[in-house]
């Protein structure tokens, strides 16, 4: 203590005290809000698709192509001398039955700005930009859906948009009072909005037009799925409802521990979902009992859609903040030893995918942005970029 | 730790200010900005004493480094003696700075302008308080603005360095030499260009808790302006003259 009074009483005679405190002040404000700078910060998350051997990935900066056995790189969009950080968040859609090739629909989250990508003979060509659309006012988180000729997604600015797929041109536009980060889901001639304006809206895939909305109480990031001809969604109630679209009601409501934020995942009747604090379920659609004794628990967040193995034995959910994956036996729900934990395998807030042998994930924070693992043991297969050009 | 004590507190009082004031963003960050430059004022006016009362002691204090400037240690005898605490103004200060820090930061959680921030939100909300969760995402347009993302119109970062610029004017003590006036002048620059470059760069929602700090930090100037009174610097000791500063009555 007089060690500190002394200090205290030098930096005072010295006229110092006030300066170097306002100087602090300064200092302490900008190290504690992050406002130091440094490379792009991330403010969502990455998500790819699997198709006929070939992984179409957001990567921030680019959209990317690698083959899904060697993680080999085939093209990226915009080239390497583009250097404007749009950057790409939005999971990539496949259109197969458009174009010469097939089209790739992708987002950019700050230039709000949808790119229709016309794909070559083969996957390794580099593809040709079709169309643009620029007409969103905010930004793309979640990712569209294809159907009748259009290309639907939802946008930070609260619409949601359907585009012409031969030439981008705006088919209709459907407002909601919030952000939409649900990818919408097509049954039929329907269109199923989930909103973060606590709403989940039906809409005519033809014209846009409202058909009826549900109050759900709470705001929906997670995309709703279909089981049996019911629309299962959960929301920030920490609720799962079963939405009969018959009746257009909520015919059960299951309570979780906490926000439901990650897409379910279906297998026949078997319906699996995690709520953020890090509980796993799995539930008979038909029955509504629990199919494992109790719920399976990981000790993070998770906030990706979990992920089942070819076979679907195995159910994988990514952990948020440790970044590790988990694996559980989908019958029982006991977890497995599985995987290989890395020394820092950065974070995992993305959607988990599978084919027939490999699981991928988009970790952030890391070097190698894409990663492909074994289904059976876990075990690291490739990155991109590999390893040693990473570092 | 430092989310336990200061921001979850802040952020779930935020959440009760919104649910019970008609759902508006703005009017709850106004009313907690308010709550908290309140909840510090005792402390600031006891800065402000503080470096009141070194400001009337400077000449006095010049006197002894002159007459002792070769005994450090009977220097510092002599300042004690006088009554002078160098941590008088530092400490408040330092006190007030994770309450307002923890509020900034709370505003920008609960504001969530990326999913990722969204993201790391139910942690912070205190379960036992039913309906905080139907609450998220909080409404966040007002007029031209969506409060999570910066203004477009940079009006709020224009508005923002203004009052800056004006309560720094207000507040910042006459400079007792040619050292201090130049440091002076650096922070009635430095302030409201780094709070006006933070306000047009991140969500607007900051910017509006700039704008209340400042406009209830003018406000609390011109009610306890006698605290911001000083003694006029002696003419040798500084050129140029002291700067000009509204009148200010003595009590």
């Amino acid at each position: 203590m007089s060690l500190w009074r002394t200090f205290a009483d030098r930096l005072y005679q010295r006229g110092k005290m006030r300066r170097m405190s306002s100087a602090a002040l300064l200092l302490l404000f900008i190290v504690v809000t992050g406002c130091a700078g440094g490379s792009l910060r991330h403010e969502s998350w990455p998500g790819l698709i699997v198709a006929d051997g070939t992984i179409y990935a957001a990567n921030l900066e680019r959209v990317q192509a690698l083959n899904a056995e060697t993680g080999k790189l085939l093209w990226s969009y915009p080239d390497e001398t583009d250097k404007n950080i749009r950057p790409f968040y939005s999971t990539p859609v496949l259109a197969e039955d458009y174009g010469d090739h097939g089209l790739l629909l992708i987002a950019g989250y700050k230039d709000g700005t949808v790119y229709a990508l016309s794909l070559g003979e083969t996957r390794a060509e580099r593809p040709d930009l079709l169309w643009t659309f620029a007409g969103a006012g905010g930004q793309y988180v979640g990712s569209g859906v294809v159907a009748e000729g259009k290309f639907i997604i939802g946008n930070g600015d609260g619409n949601v948009y359907a585009l012409d797929l031969a030439d981008g041109g705006q088919v209709w536009t459907f407002s909601t009072k919030d952000r939409v980060w649900a990818t919408p889901v097509v049954v039929e001639d329907t269109v199923y909005i989930a909103s973060l304006d606590h709403y989940l809206y039906a809409v005519d895939i033809a014209t846009g037009a409202e058909k009826w909305k549900l109050e759900l109480g709470g705001a929906i990031s997670a995309t709703p799925v279909v089981v049996n001809g019911a629309l299962w969604v959960g929301n920030f109630t920490s609720k799962l409802y079963e939405i009969d679209l018959a009746t257009q009601q909520v015919a059960w409501t299951f309570e979780a521990s906490d926000w439901m934020w990650a897409t379910p995942i279906a297998k026949g009747s078997i319906l699996y979902f995690a709520d953020v604090s890090g509980h796993v379920y799995a539930l008979n659609t038909a029955t509504h009992a629990p199919v494992w004794d109790a719920p399976a628990v990981i000790d993070d967040i998770v906030h990706g859609r979990p992920a089942l193995s070819a076979n679907g034995s195995l159910l994988f959910v990514a952990g948020y903040e440790k970044g590790v994956i988990h694996a559980f036996d989908a019958e029982t729900g006991s977890e497995m030893n599985w995987g290989v934990v890395t020394r820092n395998p950065g974070r995992l807030p993305g959607d988990l995918v599978t084919d027939e042998s490999r699981l991928y994930a988009m970790p952030i924070l890391v070097s190698e942005r894409i990663q492909a693992l074994d289904q059976e043991g876990g075990k690291i297969l490739w990155t991109y970029p590999p390893v040693e050009a990473a570092k | 730790m430092w989310d336990t004590i200061i921001i979850r507190p802040i952020i779930n009082l935020l959440l009760l200010f919104y649910k019970f004031l008609g759902h508006e963003t703005i009017v709850a960050v106004a009313l907690l900005t308010l709550l908290m430059r309140l909840l510090v004022t005792p402390l600031m006016l006891k800065q402000q004493k503080s470096t009141r009362q070194q400001q009337e002691l400077h000449p006095k204090l010049i006197e002894l480094q002159k007459k002792y400037k070769d005994d450090p240690q009977k220097l510092m005898e002599e300042q004690r003696k006088l009554g002078i605490n160098p941590m008088g103004g530092c400490l408040p200060l330092l006190i007030q700075l994770p309450l307002m820090i923890g509020l900034y930061q709370g505003i920008m959680r609960v504001l969530a302008s990326t999913p990722l921030q969204l993201l790391a939100l139910p942690r912070d909300i205190y379960r036992w308080i039913p309906s905080f969760s139907s609450l998220i995402p909080l409404k966040s347009r007002f007029l031209w603005l969506d409060l999570a993302l910066p203004d477009s119109l940079f009006i709020l970062p224009l508005l923002v360095v203004v009052t800056s610029w004006f309560y720094q004017k207000l507040i910042t003590p006459p400079a007792m030499d040619p050292q201090a006036e130049a440091m002076n002048k650096q922070m009635m620059l430095m302030m409201p260009l780094m709070t006006g470059f933070f306000s047009a760069t991140y969500a607007s929602g900051l910017a509006i808790y700039f704008l209340i700090t400042n406009l209830i930090g003018i406000l609390q100037y011109y009610l306890f302006r006698q605290y911001y009174t000083y003694p006029t610097p002696p003419a040798s000791d500084k050129k140029p003259p002291a700067q000009k500063r509204p009148q200010a009555s003595t009590k």
